[in-house]
């Protein structure tokens, strides 16, 4: 109990920083923490195989290719604050969390520790037991999702071709101007002979 | 209870050592060995045989300024070697160094944990190690660095997808993730690479990309990036990611010996930790020969390998073993 409650609170900080952040890689970097403490309370609920996969899937390997973008867009950035495109979004957005906080609040009230029993499944997060589920009668589900991240990903190769012939014809421009240059080399180096 | 709690914290004391004193003299066996690759002798003249010369290194590197470059980020040029170092040496907490021992009449395992999904938590906690690299390159501020840091996360997330492949067929062949229970299995069924050969050598490239040993040494390559990732770290920091590497080297060694060539397991003539050591050490030779052997590879060519042979060829391995494995074959 003590654990879970140093991870919320782990949790919870690190996903304030992820917003409060002014550099983007701080950011990024508050999003692993949360991401980490996430995979430890996984553990804590015994649910050892959804641990590692959080680590290997989230931590692992999107929030690296986050780190990519980012590391790439921001060297050598001033840091300095854009203005806002959507005006009042920060006052909606506060409400809003507000509300939520209420709501959760009230829910925490109403049902307290002790009267909340949820009997998760026997070997729950464990290896063999997800793999039961994603194969067992799951098994149509898991094949939708795949089929809609593949045609996703097929997606934005279609919407986005490489522009073939706008590449050559700069290639062929940079060649003339390549030949164009050497030739009034030449004709200098000529020039400088003669006399 | 009390006892296993001082037993747990003596291994995990006695394994940093480990990989510490492994870590030295690996640099002294590499420069050594290299040193014959290239017809010269190599470091001999700091103590019998240049033996005290990682002593004489480490304090060099001890003894160095630690220099802070002016537009660093400074936490995060801190944090990432420290990273590092800490995702290199998790890893070996799930590696079974040898059998079962009967002391003070426990029996205690040689391995820190040994949770039922072993092999899960070690490709875990490698894929951490890709942030000490990046975040060194982009807190650095520096052109070459930032190149480096961009080219290991890019080399390693496309190499890591190829060597989770092809572990996959020792997981369904032993049907199991624990390490421990991976090697009795290669005890009973005899070693995994005479089944899985392909995806043992698929296994080993990827892992000279993951620890960027020679040819895929991109990230740090010294023509083109001056030192990459680590140009402008000095010291201590520096010798962090140093020993990372290194302990990286011995990690990937340590998992292709329990996968792939049966651990601990060997004649009883040796005590099976000798045997786990000797498989590692000839692994770590392989790692040099191949970096006295091979030039470093163009980027390109190197993601395109990796991205059209290494992963197809992975697949259709993990494929085929699936089909063989569940009898439809």
């Amino acid at each position: 109990m003590v654990g879970i409650g140093i991870l919320g609170v782990l949790a919870i900080a690190a996903a304030i920083g992820v917003i409060t952040a002014r550099q983007p890689v701080h950011s990024a970097l508050y999003l692993v923490a949360n991401l980490l403490s996430l995979a430890l309370l996984y553990l804590d609920l015994k649910a050892e195989f959804l641990a590692a996969a959080q680590v290997i899937v989230y931590a692992g390997a999107i929030m690296v290719l986050f780190l990519f973008v980012v590391t790439l867009l921001t060297a050598g950035k001033e840091e300095h604050e854009l203005p806002e495109d959507l005006p009042g979004q920060r006052a909606t957005a506060g409400i809003l969390s507000i509300i939520v906080g209420i709501v959760l609040v009230a829910l925490a009230i109403k049902y307290p520790g002790t009267q909340l029993k949820v009997a998760l499944p026997s070997g729950f997060g464990g290896l063999n037991s997800t793999g039961k589920l994603l194969w067992g009668p799951d098994f149509i589900y898991l094949v939708g999702v795949a089929i809609m991240l593949l045609t996703a990903a097929l997606g934005v190769l279609v919407l986005n071709p490489p522009k073939r012939e706008r590449l050559l014809e700069r290639r062929l421009a940079a060649q003339k101007e390549h030949d164009a240059t050497a030739e009034t080399r030449k004709g200098a180096g000529k020039e400088g002979q003669g006399a | 209870m009390i006892l296993q709690l001082v037993i747990l914290i003596v291994k995990i004391i006695l394994l940093i050592a480990l990989l510490m004193l492994g870590f030295a003299y690996t640099t002294l066996f590499e420069r050594r060995l290299l040193g014959f690759f290239q017809l010269r002798l190599g470091p001999n003249r700091v103590g019998p045989f240049g033996l005290m010369q990682p002593l004489a290194d480490g304090l060099k590197m001890a003894l160095k300024e630690d220099l802070m470059p002016a537009l660093a980020d400074k936490s995060v040029f801190r944090l990432a070697p420290v990273f590092s170092l800490f995702a290199a040496l998790c890893v070996d907490a799930v590696i079974p160094f040898g059998a079962p021992i009967h002391l003070f009449g426990t029996t205690i395992t040689l391995d820190i944990a040994n949770p039922s999904i072993g092999l899960l938590i070690a490709f875990a906690f490698s894929s951490l190690g890709i942030y000490g690299i990046v975040l060194g390159g982009w807190a650095s501020q520096n052109k070459y660095s930032l190149l480096g840091g961009i080219r290991a996360s890019a080399q390693m997330i496309s190499y890591e997808l190829a060597m989770g492949l092809s572990v996959m067929g020792v997981l369904m062949l032993a049907h199991t993730a624990n390490m421990e229970d991976i090697v009795l299995a290669q005890k009973a069924h005899g070693w995994f690479f005479v089944p899985e050969i392909i995806p043992f050598l698929i296994y080993y490239i990827t892992a000279f990309a993951e620890t960027n040993r020679t040819p895929f040494d991109l990230p740090e390559a010294e023509s083109e990036l001056v030192a990459g990732y680590h140009t402008e770290y000095s010291g201590f920091r520096f010798a962090m990611y140093y020993i990372a590497e290194y302990i990286n080297m011995i990690t990937v060694s340590g998992i292709a010996v329990t996968l792939f060539f049966g651990g601990w397991l060997g004649p009883s003539f040796l005590p099976p930790i000798v045997w786990f050591l000797l498989k590692v050490g000839v692994s770590m030779f392989v790692f040099v020969w191949v970096r006295a052997t091979f030039p470093r590879f163009r980027y390109d060519k190197l993601m395109s390998f990796g991205w059209k042979y290494l992963v197809p060829a992975a697949l259709i391995y993990f494929v085929a073993t699936a089909a063989f494995v569940s009898g439809v074959i």
